[in-house]
């Protein structure tokens, strides 16, 4: 009696599968996956994705620095045309020299999906972005049929179109280049590969990837790769690893600055920092109505260019110097307009005028700007308001994540290129309050100083439609006496953000390391 | 002389134009000038810089191929350059300011084609505003 009972069971079960499957058959059974008011599957969080598929895509035994793992290949194998498939053992034989990733290079799609590192998923109703842990690379998604403005150039990340399909978002990515890899085993594609991922949430904790590859060039029909992306739900917050610094710093291409970077202790000969002597500042007045969401908060949300009046070669005014333009100077605190040097430290910044240090500068190495660098390089950034956060991404590739849940910020001794930002709206502006520098960055192409001691609070007021007025008082007391307030406008326009692939194409370096070496080498020939 | 009176303004507009990721006064010499005239043999559309590779016949018959660096390709596109903008085989004129080390590489921004059209690489600078 038993066994009968249990099989009407399974077979009611079975029956019960099927209904689910054909009334549901996009959606599973996803029926408690989180969704926004209007009912779209809600994949905001941190995920990462549970495979070994960064390894190599298809069957492979254990190599070093390479766990063996399973094909997350439908069908088991890529069907490579002939030639193609040589080329693939060839990138195998030569990974070490050939892999673009071994170099830090961007991964491109969907190699980036498959890495061993968190992401983060935010959501809007016209954007969804990625923001990797992974280099702060990030791929801005657009879901509302936004017109591609540039097509026919090639990306490293490609451009990404998507659209929901039921509960599955469906990402077309185009315009990718031939020089990234899709595994660390060298399968590859070309410049003429169609992407097309499919993001399904399938439970709360559960994204199920798929991207189906279509390359004429390289296989012999399209094929598809599948594996869960899982939330990683004892996250709070992503952290960084920035590929090429962490290289450079530790074959020594990129030096330590004992006395600016963490933890370097406040100079004994230091004239004592005021932290009271910053001058409170009116907020800036609104020109014309703002744009608000639903609820009432500004709506700052899209692309930006700072008015920066070439912040990026000197925050102080200063006339033409030599090849550095002039500087229209936007230090609005002190009211002369003159940062609040100590003396040792603005020694420090005019030694790095000078030709020879000019390989010094972070981001002539290609890393990430810091705060707040990262808004006047100059390059164009966009401002997304996803439930929760501000996140600004900036074309040099790097991102901001600001929470506006009044968390503490991170530890003391963990210490990052961009700081850890807590935000909150106080009326209408914007309030970030930034600390857990590294002290790494360079304020601009000029030199002013900064360290691992910086704070920041920084608030963007809108005043119109279409324009910010950013502030940013800094807090260091390693450089400096009292605090400095830098004021710029940042304005909106109708644009599309682009890739900035820096060092993958960085000639300049090379350049810079010869003028450093020619001059140390005359140094050492005179003492 | 008209030719030349044009990228004399070229590059003294462009003299106090800038480049948006390294210093431009540590990789190349001010004191240096030069002014070239070459087949386009690649275009590369790059960031943080676009590079333009062009031949250029020396006095003694010698073949030298330099690199010249223009703004980012990022801004080459937003300012309206097309891929089949300079493709090989393109005579191309231009001023600029060699690298401090010596090498064929220079720093232009801007270039005359043939028939006188000007593509200006444009300069980050320009964008803050």
């Amino acid at each position: 009696m038993a066994s009968v009972l249990n099989i009407t069971s399974v077979v009611k079960r079975t029956l019960l599968l099927n209904l689910i499957l054909v009334v549901f058959p996009l959606a599973g059974f996803a029926q408690d996956i989180p969704r926004t008011a209007d009912g779209t599957p809600f994949l905001q969080g941190i995920w990462q994705a549970q495979t070994r598929a960064a390894y190599n895509l298809e069957d492979h035994v254990a190599r070093q620095d390479m766990q063996a793992g399973l094909s997350v290949v439908a069908g088991g194998t890529i069907p490579y045309q002939p030639h193609a498939l040589a080329q693939r053992e060839n990138n195998f034989a030569n990974r070490a020299e050939l892999d673009p990733l071994n170099k830090c290079y961007l991964p491109g799609v969907p190699r980036i999906m498959a890495m061993p590192w968190p992401f983060q998923i935010f959501q809007t109703e016209e954007h969804v972005a990625i923001a990797f842990e992974w280099t702060q690379v990030f791929r801005l998604i657009y879901t509302a049929g936004q017109e591609h403005l540039y097509p026919g150039f090639e990306f490293w990340m490609g451009d990404s179109r998507a659209r929901w399909e039921g509960d599955t978002l469906v990402v077309t990515v185009s315009d990718l280049n031939d020089r990234t890899w899709l595994d660390a085993a060298g399968n590859f594609h070309s410049a003429a590969a169609t992407i097309t991922e499919r993001y399904t949430l399938i439970d709360e904790n559960t994204i199920q990837y798929q991207a189906t590859i279509e390359d004429p060039e390289v296989y012999t029909e399209p094929w598809t790769i599948a594996f869960p992306l899982v939330r990683q739900t004892e996250m709070k917050r992503l952290l960084e690893y920035q590929c090429q610094a962490e290289v450079e710093e530790a074959n020594g291409d990129f030096e330590r600055v004992d006395n600016l970077w963490h933890p370097a202790p406040i100079p004994q000969d230091n004239i004592p920092f005021d932290a009271d002597a910053g001058a409170e500042l009116p907020l800036p007045a609104v020109i014309s109505a703002i744009e608000r969401h639903a609820d009432g908060t500004p709506d700052i949300s899209g692309y930006y260019m700072a008015d920066a009046g070439g912040a990026n070669y000197g925050l102080e005014v200063r006339e033409n110097l030599a090849m550095f333009p002039p500087a229209r100077g936007v230090v609005v605190d002190p009211a002369d307009g003159v940062l609040p040097y100590q003396d040792w430290a603005r020694e420090e910044q005019l030694e790095r005028r000078e030709a020879w240090r000019g390989y010094d500068d972070p981001t002539a190495h290609c890393f990430v700007a810091g705060i707040p660098r990262s808004h006047y390089v100059p390059s164009p950034f966009y401002i997304l308001q996803p439930p929760g956060y501000v996140v600004i991404f900036h074309e040099r590739m790097s991102y901001r994540v600001i929470p506006l849940d009044g968390r503490d910020h991170l530890p003391d001794s963990v210490r990052l290129w961009m700081g850890d930002a807590v935000g909150h709206w106080q009326d209408d502006t914007l309030v970030v309050e930034s600390s857990n520098y590294n002290g790494k960055a360079w304020l601009n192409e000029l030199g002013d100083v900064i360290s691992h001691a910086q704070t920041v609070v920084e608030t963007y007021t809108p005043v119109s439609d279409s324009q910010i007025i950013y502030r940013a008082t800094v807090s260091d007391p390693i450089p400096y006496m009292r605090p400095w307030t830098i004021e710029m406008p940042f304005n909106q326009q109708q644009e599309e953000l682009l890739e900035v692939a820096c060092l993958e194409d960085n000639n300049d370096l090379g350049h810079l390391k010869d003028v450093r070496d020619e001059h140390r080498a005359q140094m050492q020939q005179e003492n | 002389m008209k030719f030349n009176c044009l990228l004399a303004i070229i590059a003294l507009l462009s003299a106090n134009s800038t480049l948006a990721h390294h210093s431009f006064s540590a990789e190349f010499d001010i004191d240096k000038p030069v002014s070239l005239s070459g087949k386009v043999t690649r275009m590369q559309w790059s960031n943080p810089h676009g590079w333009v590779y062009i031949d250029v016949e020396n006095d003694d018959g010698s073949v030298t191929n330099w690199a010249l660096e223009t703004s980012a390709a990022n801004n080459l596109i937003r300012r309206g350059w097309k891929r089949d903008h300079l493709v090989a085989g393109t005579v191309i004129q231009v001023q600029g300011f060699q690298a401090r080390n010596g090498s064929s590489t220079a720093n232009i921004r801007g270039i005359v084609l043939e028939d006188g059209t000007r593509l200006f690489s444009g300069n980050a600078d320009e964008l803050t505003k």
